[in-house]
């Protein structure tokens, strides 16, 4: 549905996204993750069609982004970020004329404005001046807005940001229940948003991919970067033997503390638990364990590590 | 084509819905009332040797005072609104094109500006039926006059258009607009006061392009073609300078 090949897209003096290469496959919904500035709008605006390209190609539902803009606008439908809507109209009127700058007709036009209105939700406020609605109704309002021509993929920019809990799971029940026909790509900041519902996940950071696999695979890969910390006394190659033990990746010594104390840092596998094996294993040399405590990093963890911890490249 | 009806629909709804049009259309009436009823005096004083009430109407500070406000106020929001709301994205990621775009808010504003001028006609039409044929109607002047409002209009417009798209702030929007459609009307009036210390040449040019004189030729009923042509291509020139403007982003480095 998506293959973009290499996709930068540079500002004044700025690479905001640089050459990112990614493909997602039909009936996927695909989670968009990274911090604020990371280049995710940038990425989802010129998938949409709104922007080409500096350099690179996508192409979108079968269509080149750049040559044939106008045909991957007719096969998607974007919601911008914050749902930016004409105040102005009621919400018939809105979701109507967008019907109708989509290419629906009369009848055709009126019955999906009223399916897509049910489907989101906004049945009730259809008389309503878009001006006068919450926060949480214009953004239904705008993804009504984006299901209306039934693209065969949706690029969904922060769907539910600013969204309350209950408004946030009836998004995320729709977009479940999309699946079958649509192909969904959404950008957010919440991770647990992505866990619930995304097949996989693209993180982006400073414009470049930084990971792209299934959640489960991510979370499965981030375990095993756990580690067990150790205060621990005793007498022989305590790291060596550690090392030995089945899936323990790799132990450290950190520190020597007073009267004879270290702390030694144990690098687990994924998915391995290895504190009772090295409790046996204490007992067995007559080790002193005074404190043992396992860190598994969140995907959360992993998020902020990537928003912090890196350099900006080089050229910015 | 089908898309521009949808667009063009939606952007006369727009003006409509905004109290800023019935303000323009107030302010419209008032003017031409006030230049009109000036005229009329001038009928009732007798000094109606020279000139008619056509060009007595057209010809007064009341009528150009506020003629270049209207500019403005029609046109300052049609895209720097969009450009401060973000409905530009929304707008630009369904499938139409920026030619559509212009030509719908464009063609907007241009009926808008064609209504606007309806209720003075009336002004005239009450004339001819009140005295009965007494008081003379030429009606080529008249026809000029409105040809050149037409002329001025769409050059005006077009301008208009083109500083909204410049900005995503209507007051500055607005600013430029005013600023660019005054000093094209009043160069013709500068070149009075300068009169012989600048250059033939000079002085040429500037009278082909001033409004001052064309209004002059139009009000008196002497419809030139130059002038239409003239007016015609600014207005084309400046719809093409806002679509470049509003395709900028495509092509932005």
């Amino acid at each position: 549905m998506i293959e973009a090949q290499d996709l930068t897209k540079r500002y004044a003096g700025r690479t905001a996204v640089d050459a990112i290469s990614f493909f997602v496959k039909p009936g996927e919904i695909v989670g968009f993750l990274g911090p604020n500035g990371a280049g995710k709008t940038t990425t989802m605006r010129m998938l949409s069609g709104y922007m080409p390209p500096s350099s690179g190609s996508a192409v979108v539902a079968g269509y080149d982004v750049f040559r044939d803009s106008i045909d991957v606008r007719r096969n998607v439908g974007y919601m911008p970020e914050n749902a930016p809507l004409y105040g102005d109209l009621r919400v018939k009127e809105y979701l109507h004329f967008r019907a109708e700058l989509k290419g629906l007709r009369g009848r055709e036009a009126r019955r999906r404005t009223g399916e897509v209105m049910d489907m989101c939700g906004v049945t009730d406020m259809r008389r309503r001046l878009i001006c006068n609605l919450s926060k949480g109704y214009r953004q239904r309002v705008a993804l009504a807005d984006t299901l209306l021509h039934q693209p065969q993929l949706l690029i969904l920019d922060e769907p539910t940001n600013g969204l309350d809990p209950t408004q946030i799971r009836h998004i995320r029940e729709m977009l479940v229940g999309l699946k079958e026909r649509q192909t969904v790509m959404l950008s957010t900041h919440i991770l647990s948003e992505v866990e619930k519902i995304c097949d996989r996940v693209i993180m982006i950071h400073h414009g470049r991919i930084r990971a792209c696999d299934t959640p489960q695979n991510l979370a499965r890969q981030l375990r095993a970067a756990a580690t067990v910390s150790l205060e621990i006394k005793g007498k022989g190659p305590m790291t060596g033997l550690l090392e030995a033990l089945p899936g323990v990746r790799k132990a450290e010594q950190e520190e020597n503390l007073n009267e004879g104390w270290k702390t030694i840092m144990v690098r687990v596998e994924a998915q391995c638990d290895p504190r009772e094996a090295i409790l046996e294993l204490a007992t067995k040399e007559h080790w002193i364990i005074r404190e043992m405590h396992q860190q598994l990093p969140s995907l959360e963890d992993v998020f902020v590590e990537l928003a912090a911890s890196d350099a900006p490249p080089a050229d910015q | 084509m089908r898309i521009f009806w949808v667009l063009l629909k939606k952007e006369l709804r727009g003006f409509f819905v905004s109290p800023v049009a019935y303000i323009v259309i107030a302010l419209v009436m008032v003017q031409t009332g006030f230049s009109f009823r000036a005229a009329l005096s001038i009928l009732e004083t007798g000094a109606h040797s020279q000139g008619s009430i056509v060009r007595w109407t057209f010809d007064s500070q009341w009528f150009w005072l506020s003629y270049f406000f209207i500019f403005p106020l029609v046109t300052m929001r049609l895209f720097s609104e969009e450009k401060k709301l973000g409905t530009l994205e929304t707008l630009f990621t369904a499938p139409v094109r920026a030619w559509q775009v212009v030509g719908a808010k464009y063609g907007a504003a241009v009926i808008f500006y064609c209504i606007l001028w309806l209720p003075s006609l009336a002004n005239f039409g009450l004339v001819e039926y009140l005295t009965g044929g007494a008081v003379e109607m030429p009606v080529g002047q008249l026809q000029g006059s409105y040809l050149i409002l037409l002329l001025m209009g769409l050059f005006n417009l077009a301008l208009g258009c083109f500083a909204s798209s410049l900005t995503s702030n209507q007051i500055v929007a607005a600013v430029i607009s005013f600023t660019g459609s005054l000093m094209h009307y009043l160069l013709g009036i500068f070149i009075i006061y300068v009169g012989k210390r600048v250059p033939e040449v000079f002085l040429d040019a500037v009278g082909y392009i001033a409004s001052v004189d064309h209004i002059r030729a139009f009000a008196s009923g002497l419809i030139d073609t130059r002038p239409i042509v003239y007016y015609l291509s600014l207005t084309l020139l400046f719809l093409g300078f806002t679509h470049q403007v509003v395709e900028f982003r495509r092509w932005k480095p």
